[in-house]
């Protein structure tokens, strides 16, 4: 079993449909919750969850995405000023807004990077497409590995094509690899949602004040 | 032979995927753009895909990204879906009423601006707000240069790749 330090723990110890659920219990959790704080260290733990999933997370991409939502959000003054930059107010309802705005959307990104994986299959016909997808995808990285060559591009690319797909001629199934959970991905796929859920009874108790 | 047919669908989803890997590696000149790399299957298979056929190949494309890149319950997944069927639609339409009139460059760059036209429409409602219409120039001329360049690789291709004239012979022929 691999320890919670690994950069691909949970899509060892958990399924893919245990971790889509995982993922979708989270999200109105998350969505409900007002303090930025905790929201805070929500997305840092999604951030986390999206690493053990074996995802690369780029924090300078995210922190970008965050200021600039919040700077945009900005420039609609509203509420109290805090401080006045040349000819720009900034203000508190508008800021505050804006760094939960930057963070609600990065932390769904993050839920979405650590619960969803190429081997969740989706029913139907269009699940069944999919499944084909995957395995010519993979049978075009393996060819990949063979030359490409920049002087000749399209002859180079030509050539792989042709070695991958022959038009006309059925290709064999593919073979999905069956990722059960085990007792400890159970425990973190139950665990997840319940402690997202408890960090919002602070607003249900003011929901029962009101 | 129906079979067959969904099988090139399924092969070219593929390519779609993997040129968004390709993408993936080159730097972004301004956070949000992309180069829409992941397109040129769409634009090469213009000619022989019938529209649903076409819109079938860019549900898979999007829906793979999806699922590979795990944004499938996210913002992104959503202008993904709005700007990929925009585009389809504008490329379909386009190629349709003009057809050997307009070269794929044209195609792409309908497709790429009204992609960017949507994505934008879509950021300024629920991301940023009104005031990020600012940066939309900037996104548009970004949108129409990517397009130009991509169509003028899809252009290249259709005209060099034997690979390609074979599976459209075969395809047509099926179709």
């Amino acid at each position: 079993m691999s320890r919670p330090g690994d950069s691909r723990f949970l899509r060892r110890n958990i399924g893919p449909v245990i971790l889509f659920v995982c993922g979708a219990a989270v999200i109105p959790a998350f969505l409900f919750q007002r303090s930025v704080v905790v929201k805070l260290v929500q997305v840092i733990v999604f951030a986390v969850l999206a690493t053990a999933a074996g995802k690369k997370i780029k924090p300078v991409y995210f922190l970008v995405m965050v200021t600039s939502i919040t700077f945009f959000n900005v420039l609609s003054p509203l509420g109290r000023v805090l401080i006045q930059i040349g000819p720009f107010p900034v203000t508190e309802t508008a800021l505050v807004s804006g760094v939960v705005k930057g963070l609600t959307i990065v932390g769904l990104v993050f839920i979405s990077l650590f619960s969803i994986r190429p081997d969740l299959r989706l029913p139907g016909r269009m699940g069944g497409m999919i499944g084909r997808v995957f395995f010519y995808f993979e049978r075009i990285i393996e060819g990949k590995r063979r030359k490409l060559e920049p002087r000749r591009l399209i002859a180079s690319i030509d050539e792989i094509l042709e070695e991958i797909f022959e038009p006309g001629v059925p290709e064999a199934e593919a073979k999905a690899t069956i990722i059960k959970t085990t007792r400890l991905g159970y425990l973190i796929a139950f665990a997840i949602p319940v402690v997202n859920w408890v960090l919002l009874l602070p607003f249900f108790a003011t929901i029962g004040a009101v | 032979m129906r079979r067959e047919r969904s099988d090139i669908i399924a092969f070219m989803g593929a390519l779609c995927l993997f040129f968004s890997t390709i993408e993936y590696l080159f730097p972004k000149p301004v956070p949000f753009f992309r180069l829409g790399l992941a397109n040129l299957p769409v634009l090469l298979t213009l000619g022989f895909f019938k529209p649903r056929e076409t819109l079938l190949l860019v549900a898979l494309k999007v829906l793979g990204q999806g699922l590979i890149n795990g944004t499938l319950a996210s913002y992104v997944f959503l202008f993904s879906v709005a700007g990929s069927f925009t585009s389809a639609l504008a490329m379909i339409t386009v190629s349709r009423a003009f057809g050997s009139r307009i070269t794929l460059v044209g195609v792409s760059v309908f497709g790429a601006i009204t992609s960017n036209i949507v994505q934008i429409i879509l950021s300024v409602t629920f991301i940023f707000g009104m005031t990020a219409w600012v940066i939309a120039p900037v996104f548009m001329v970004l949108g129409s240069v990517s397009g130009v360049l991509v169509g003028l690789f899809a252009e290249r291709f259709r005209e060099q790749s034997v690979w390609l004239r074979r599976v459209e012979s075969t395809y047509v022929a099926t179709g």
